[in-house]
């Protein structure tokens, strides 16, 4: 319990993570509100797909907050204090502190959950509302199980970002792939035009949690591609824990 | 007490140490001399389990440090930097250290009061001098009131009033029956404040014994270990 508050503590404190935070709470309402006036012609003419998924097709532009959280956590331990030290990182104090390292992961693991779960279940809320004010009469009122899939996909993702952070030890290059992937050009989604296989990998899969009109080769159920996203997450997680128990820091 | 037996370690193919064995007792400062590059961190590294030695145990009050259960109360540790995110003021930064191992959030103040940095607390760990870092690790390291004390160099970095400061306060700790292991490359900073001495040289210990069982009959411990490592000073 000491080890996730500090954690909590350590995660909270970083610029980064609030930067992220911020961002995980404003980009999906934003995106709908901005979206709004196109979304309401598309209502009225009966060219808009699924109504049901309004709103939650635009909480795939927060993912950004939970992508950047799970690196920061990571990476931050790594980041060398300062140009008289270049080799002193973070990490030497975590470690002298939490010498136990599966312990000290499993209590930064808890933490980065814990946020992410926090800042998606907001998240979500905020979009929903927002998503209500605008489009009000034409959107059916969201479902539970439906909100609930969308926090465990921010979770998820936020911890498949670690994964890869806690592997390579370095948060740059995770964070342009991870970033870029979500925003800019999806190579996921490129890559699902190519082959059908493409649609298990974790963003394209995870997004089918709590997306259903996605225009995807082959359809997952909810339950299926969140159970697609976890094996990716869980495998992940077992190769940077176990080389982070096996290396030297 | 501190006890490291039969230490070997082997980085990437270059062995950094070779069947390392010493010990630091209670009451006494133990210095580690050595050239840089003798393994004197590489030991320190596996004496606090954040390195894994090949061969060997390191131990510290008869265990090893991974065994430790709340690490801070048994061991301080000082290693390179200040160990603080550069973005942390030096308060929060010892504010996660301290909740890590329970301990109470007035050991913050007291410890920054005790290394003189209650005035900076506010100030981002990045902005600190290398002298003001060096106090927020010895601050850290003191939070849990430790019976043992580890330092790689404390004196680096620090100006003549912080190396006259650390030297007493090293003797004090000492004085109080702690055990006090410190290493450095400045045998001349070392004779003033050690009682024991153990040297290393390219990963294998040189000499050990008390200030005056290694000084022996050379005029200072500097001859003396130019003697022992047989480097006779040239460059």
């Amino acid at each position: 319990m000491n080890q996730v508050r500090a954690e909590l503590r350590k995660l909270l404190g970083l610029p980064s993570a609030w930067l992220a935070v911020l961002l995980g709470l404003v980009m999906a309402p934003a995106v709908v509100l901005a979206n709004a006036p196109y979304t309401r012609r598309t209502i009225a003419d009966g060219t808009a797909t699924d109504l049901a998924d309004l709103g939650f097709r635009d909480l795939a532009f927060g993912i950004i907050g939970p992508l950047v959280l799970g690196v920061v956590a990571v990476s931050s331990e790594y980041r060398s204090t300062g140009e008289d030290a270049p080799g002193a990182r973070q990490l030497t104090a975590s470690l002298t502190a939490m010498p136990h390292r599966l312990r000290f992961l499993a209590a930064k693991t808890a933490a980065l959950t814990l946020v992410v779960a926090v800042l998606a279940a907001a998240a979500a809320a905020a979009t929903i509302a927002v998503t209500a004010a605008t489009l009000g009469d034409h959107v059916p009122p969201p479902g539970a199980a439906r909100v609930l899939a969308a926090v465990l996909y921010w979770v998820l993702t936020a911890l498949l970002a670690y994964a890869v952070t806690l592997i390579a030890r370095n948060g740059i290059v995770p964070l342009v792939v991870f970033v870029l992937n979500s925003s800019v050009v999806s190579v996921s989604y490129l890559l699902t035009k190519v082959t059908d296989l493409a649609v298990y990998l974790p963003d394209i899969a995870g997004a089918q949690m709590f997306v259903r009109g996605l225009d995807v080769p082959v359809r997952l159920s909810p339950l299926t591609a969140g159970l697609v996203l976890a094996a990716w997450v869980a495998a992940l997680l077992s190769v940077g824990a176990a080389l982070f128990h096996r290396r030297d820091p | 007490m501190i006890t490291i037996e039969r230490v070997s370690k082997t980085k990437g193919r270059k062995p950094v140490l070779y069947d390392v064995s010493f010990a630091a007792r209670p009451g006494r400062v133990t210095g580690f001399l050595g050239p840089n590059g003798a393994g004197k961190t590489s030991t320190l590294r596996i004496l606090l389990g954040l390195d894994r030695p090949d061969a060997g145990t390191a131990l510290v009050c008869g265990r090893p440090y991974r065994r430790l259960h709340r690490p801070l109360t048994t061991v301080g540790a000082l290693l390179d930097g200040s160990g603080a995110h550069r973005s942390r003021t030096a308060r929060a930064h010892l504010r996660w250290v301290a909740a890590s191992n329970g301990l109470p959030r007035r050991r913050v103040g007291e410890v920054l009061e005790t290394v003189g940095l209650t005035a900076d607390a506010g100030r981002r760990a990045g902005r600190f001098s290398l002298g003001m870092s060096r106090r927020l690790g010895l601050a850290a390291a003191l939070l849990g009131d430790p019976e043992v004390l580890v330092l790689d160099e404390p004196v680096n970095g620090l100006d003549p009033a912080g190396i006259r400061w650390m030297r007493a306060f090293l003797r004090e700790q000492a004085g109080r029956g702690r055990t006090v292991l410190l290493s450095s490359h400045l045998m001349g900073e070392l004779a003033e404040t050690v009682d024991d001495v153990v040297v290393i040289d390219r990963g294998r210990i040189a000499g050990r014994g008390t200030l005056a069982e290694v000084t022996g009959d050379h005029p200072s411990l500097e001859d003396a270990f130019f003697a022992l490592t047989g480097t006779g000073g040239t460059w």
